[in-house]
């Protein structure tokens, strides 16, 4: 029964890590109306940022500075470059198409994604990069509930998603810019005449929604250890996943659907074979998408003809 | 009058005063649409070539293509070369089967790779040893139509959710589709599908005694299948199939309105583009004579489509065209430095000798780069040996010419780095601006590029040319969408 | 065919209803072999909603839809287009990137059966099909006079002007070979002229092509100028039929469109 206790606690937290990046993809999609293929690369450039903060800072064994100062540098570092790359991208290639056949950005998002890896690829080169998270986060080992561990980066993964998802959330229903971003979603050209500036409010959903991506990364190198160029793909897939089946353009069940997710596959991954894991988790979601193609959560939309 | 006077149609332009140099527009006379489109052509005698070739005729374009596709290996292709024809080849047998369903029906296939590798490791299990004591070894004659209905079976299942899905919805679950082919191939069953090692010991193509074996044999035979489905494909556009794909994708509700049965047209284009991916699948098995999953991986998919984006989604020729001159650069950086040098530069040059024009223009821009060159190399030299002590990548002509012009330090890979961060800026920046400015940003991109293609891009072509790939579909889509042979089109937004 | 003396189309107690509004309340309608019934309402009072529930785009919540005899309710579009029922639509639905010729030809998909090998090899009954295709698509196209004549079969769509593509419209839709044509409304956006033309042609449709015909008009010169029958929805609910003095007088139809004010109707005509 402990097994079970354990998987669902490494589940949730991948699940934090995929809801976050299901939070931005979502977002995005709600005011473009566009799959963002190169969201989850935006994840991987965060994780390098990451560990490029923490090799500057002396590298994993030789820290000039506390681990809760480093840690909370390559969070906010990582959300603001991450944020404004979304931004650079947003604003070069995809506001040139936004009256084009919906064909045409979707194109450009698979050709920006290809590039981002590659760039990171030529710049970075193939090998893994490790974080040494284990080693260098000690100022606790975690806590045990019964036969339950939770480590420390465990926690600090399930709290900060927490607050970012709960923070969002206020953000969406409670602030003027969730009031624009919601409207700019209904119907673009009806908030243009309103008076809202719609470029703005777009480069801001990126910008949050980038920067999310962007901290989920940073926590991907500190639960994962690994960063290397192509962590975004997969990760950008099960972002997919859990934003549609949890009703895309719906925040709640972007993070509805990233929790499934990362629990489902770590119970297949614990109760099944780690082989097929991605694979039924690529059946679940076709499977979701022929029985209820809107998703958990999200609304058909209505078209007049 | 100035050709430099007219700019060419595009979103960016969109603004600029008379409304009939936008291209195609609801509403506008055709002729007067078409006069912008009639500037872009290239000038001069080549221009005059391009407008004959329009005038020909469908038919007699491609049986001049073929021709000249079969004569090239005798004319002197051989080796590494021929193998690149025949990868070329295969890619474009799979755009212009893509082409149905993306370019004619107006559907978003993103699984369309995962047909390719059904069809490859259906022939390579009828092929080999793997089913049975023995293996089956199906003469071609049997096994190749049999794959391809198979194919095409899928495609029609793959297709089913088209009818309730929309476009985005469609993609996704296609896209997830296509991964779960890779993990299914690479997971399981490996006693028959080989896992990871994929199957090997894959019969060439026979029948009736005769065996295609050589490279040379299987690039006619890919030569003579491209033409033939090409043609098969142009009658279907042509006839009331046709025109149904292409009234469902202008508007899938008018179109059932019209007696059309949308669902099954769209079936009719899944099975259609599966069968001809099938096709593709099986020549390619049996001449690779092995079929390993990441043959049929993402990258692989993302290829097609920057070929079918290039030479226009819509056009079958345009689909083989695109197709074939990706793979030719894409294959060709990894040839030696040299030779990827003469593709770099010369794309350049072609692509500069297109867009600028008076010639006097382009001269200007080139003497002043190359004056700026020489004074940058010389005064880093004069800094710091190490700053210019690695050399161009290249060797004969062009390392020569640039040998004094471009810096390339002893260490290049930060410089490099470095360099391509702000060739991206730049190129980016070039886009933004408009008319003298941007000639005068050209100078100092066209410098930064051959400084980052010495530096970091030569010396990793297996990068690179994924960069381009990725470049070639984020360009198209914002310049280009129509591809270099497609027609533009008017969306009508709904 | 409809038997003589029996509609061509018959509507029962037709109700559609969106979760909690009722778009269509138990409506009774009819047209007649050959009649033309205009169909009149404020906005929003659901005529093209009928026209939708008719041609199968939304299946209705109750009642029935009766086309020559037999129930479409709940039937395919393109199920119902091949049974004789052709559309144009409020805002213009052409094929825009196809050329006016092959707008009209892809009308005939539904009565050809070529399949893709026949098509291809080019065998006899595809080639016979495409001949006949083409000579319908002239014979419609030659409807319109010089309009849409000549040079412009090649031209795309998108090229045409508006008043043209309305007209391509209805070829299009006349080259579905159709017992019954919805018209939703077919003057809008046109000058006194072309409206003028419009009315004529809907009763040249109806004469020469042999067609009964529903139209959707706010433009009441056409209605008046064309209607064997007037019939006037609002909110879903008919609240008025007979001929177009009639309805027009009809207190319920002047609340509708005038607010509770007798006196406003001298300006309407």
């Amino acid at each position: 029964m402990s097994f079970f206790f354990q998987e669902l606690v490494n589940g949730l937290t991948t699940g934090a890590l995929y809801a976050l990046v299901a939070l931005g993809f979502s977002m995005v999609y709600g005011v473009l109306k566009l799959l963002n293929f190169a969201h989850g690369d935006l994840y991987m450039v965060g994780a390098f940022v990451g560990y490029f903060v923490i090799q500057w800072f002396g590298g994993p064994q030789a820290l000039h500075i506390p681990v809760p100062l480093l840690v909370t540098i390559m969070f906010v570092l990582a959300a603001v470059l991450v944020g404004f790359l979304g931004v650079a991208i947003e604003r070069f290639a995809y506001r040139p198409l936004r009256d084009a056949p919906r064909i045409a950005p979707l194109i450009t998002a698979i050709g920006i994604s290809f590039f981002l890896e590659n760039a990171a690829l030529l710049l970075f080169g193939a090998q893994f990069r490790v974080y040494n998270t284990p080693d260098f986060i000690s100022f606790s080992s975690g806590i045990q509930i019964g036969s339950v561990s939770i480590d420390a980066v465990q926690i600090m993964v399930l709290v900060m998603g927490l607050l970012l998802m709960v923070g969002l959330r206020l953000l969406v229903i409670r602030t003027r810019l969730g009031k624009q971003m919601r409207a700019v979603a209904s119907d673009r050209e009806a908030a243009e005449m309103l008076g809202i500036n719609v470029n703005f409010t777009i480069a801001a959903t990126f910008f949050l929604g980038s920067a999310l991506a962007g901290v989920a990364g940073v926590m991907a190198g500190l639960l994962f250890n690994q960063v290397t160029n192509t962590i975004g793909f997969i990760a950008g897939l099960k972002a997919f996943t859990a934003a549609v089946v949890g009703g895309i353009g719906s925040l709640p069940g972007a993070m509805l659907g990233g929790l499934l997710i990362g629990i489902a596959e770590s119970f297949i991954t614990g109760y099944i074979s780690s082989t097929y894991t991605n694979l039924l988790v690529f059946c679940l979601l076709i499977a979701v998408m022929l029985v209820r193609p809107t998703g958990l959560l999200g609304r058909p939309q209505l078209r007049k003809v | 009058m100035s050709d430099e006077a007219l700019p060419p149609p595009g979103p960016e332009h969109a603004d600029l005063g008379a409304p009939q140099l936008a291209g195609p527009q609801v509403g506008a006379d055709e002729w007067v649409a078409r006069q912008a489109q009639r500037h872009e052509h290239l000038p001069s005698w080549l221009g005059a070539g391009q407008r004959a070739a329009e005038r020909a005729g469908w038919w007699p374009r491609l049986a001049l293509a073929a021709v000249a596709g079969l004569l090239l290996p005798v004319l002197g292709l051989g080796g590494f070369q021929l193998q690149v024809g025949i990868d070329a080849l295969v890619i474009a047998l799979l755009a212009v089967g893509l082409n149905i369903v993306v370019g004619s029906a107006g559907m978003l296939d993103l699984g369309y790779v995962a047909f390719f590798g059904f069809g490859a490791y259906g022939f390579a299990l009828l092929s080999s040893a793997k089913i049975g004591t023995n293996g089956i070894h199906l003469s071609s004659v049997l096994s190749i139509p049999v794959v391809m209905i198979a194919t095409g079976a899928l495609g029609l299942l793959v297709g089913l959710p088209s009818r309730r899905l929309s476009g985005d919805y469609l993609a996704i679950v296609t896209l997830f589709f296509g991964e779960a082919f890779v993990e299914f191939t690479n997971n399981v069953s490996p006693g028959v599908l080989g896992g990871p090692n994929g199957i090997v010991g894959v019969d060439t193509i026979h029948a009736f005694g005769v065996q295609v074996s050589s490279n040379k044999a299987y690039y006619f035979l890919l030569v003579i299948v491209l033409v033939v489905t090409m043609a098969v494909l142009r009658l279907l556009d042509t006839s009331r199939t046709g025109r149904a794909w292409r009234a469902v994708r202008e508007d899938p509700l008018a179109a059932a309105a019209m007696t059309i049965p949308v669902d099954r047209v769209k079936l009719m284009a899944f099975a259609f583009g599966a069968t001809v991916a099938g096709l593709a699948g099986t020549i390619f098995a049996a001449q690779q004579i092995s079929v390993f999953p990441t043959d049929f991986d993402t990258p692989i998919l993302i290829i097609i489509y920057a070929g079918l984006i290039l030479g226009g989604a819509g056009s079958i020729a345009g689909a083989a065209t695109g197709a074939l001159v990706v793979m030719v650069i894409y294959d060709g950086l990894l040839r030696s430095p040299t030779d990827s040098g003469y593709l770099f530069y010369g794309l350049i040059l072609l692509a500069l000798i297109a867009k600028l024009r008076p010639w006097r223009r382009l001269a200007l821009v080139l003497a002043v780069t190359a004056a700026l060159g020489f004074a940058a190399h010389a005064i880093a030299s004069a800094i710091a040996a190490s700053w210019v002590a690695g050399g161009p990548q290249s060797t004969g002509l062009i390392a020569d010419a640039l040998r004094d012009w471009v810096i390339v330090p002893a260490n290049p890979q930060t410089a490099g780095n470095v360099g391509f961060v702000l060739l991206v800026c730049l190129l980016i920046a070039l886009v933004q601006l408009k008319g003298g400015w941007r000639t005068i940003l050209l100078v100092p991109t066209l410098y930064v590029a051959s400084f980052t293609w010495e530096t970091v891009l030569s010396p990793n072509p297996s990068v690179t040319r994924q960069l381009m790939i990725g470049a070639i579909l984020i360009v198209m889509m914002n310049a280009r969408p129509q591809g270099l042979l497609g027609t533009r089109r008017v969306e009508v937004a709904q | 065919m409809s038997a003589p003396g029996q509609p061509v189309l018959s509507l029962s107690r037709l109700s559609l209803a969106f979760g909690g509004l009722r778009a269509l309340s138990e409506l009774d309608l009819t047209v007649g072999d050959r009649e033309i019934v205009s169909l009149i309402g404020p906005n929003g009072a659901g005529k093209s909603t009928v026209f939708n529930v008719v041609t199968g785009i939304y299946e209705p919540s109750g009642g029935d839809v009766r086309f020559a005899g037999q129930s479409i309710a709940g039937r395919a579009p393109h199920v119902i287009a091949q049974l004789g029922i052709a559309r144009t639509f409020q805002s213009l639905r052409l094929f825009m990137n196809m050329s006016v010729l092959e707008n009209v030809i892809a009308a005939t998909y539904g009565h050809t059966g070529a399949t893709p090998p026949e098509s291809v090899l080019r065998l006899p009954r595809a080639r016979r099909e495409e001949r006949e295709a083409r000579e319908l698509a002239a014979d419609v196209l030659s409807f319109f006079g010089q309009r849409l004549a000549g040079y412009r079969w090649d031209q795309p769509a998108y090229s045409l002007s508006y008043a043209n593509r309305r007209r391509l419209e209805i070829a299009r839709a006349l080259a579905t070979r159709p017992t019954l044509l919805l018209l939703d409304e077919p003057a809008a956006g046109m000058n006194p002229a072309e409206t003028h033309e419009v009315t004529e042609l809907i009763g040249r449709l109806r004469d020469e092509r042999k067609v009964a015909i529903c139209v959707i008009e706010h433009d009441m010169h056409v209605v008046a100028g064309c209607s064997d029958r007037v019939v006037a929805l609002d909110h879903g609910v008919k609240i008025a039929e007979g001929d177009f003095d009639a309805v027009a007088n009809h207190p319920a139809v002047v609340e509708a469109y005038m607010g509770r004010d007798p006196e406003a109707l001298a300006e309407s005509g």
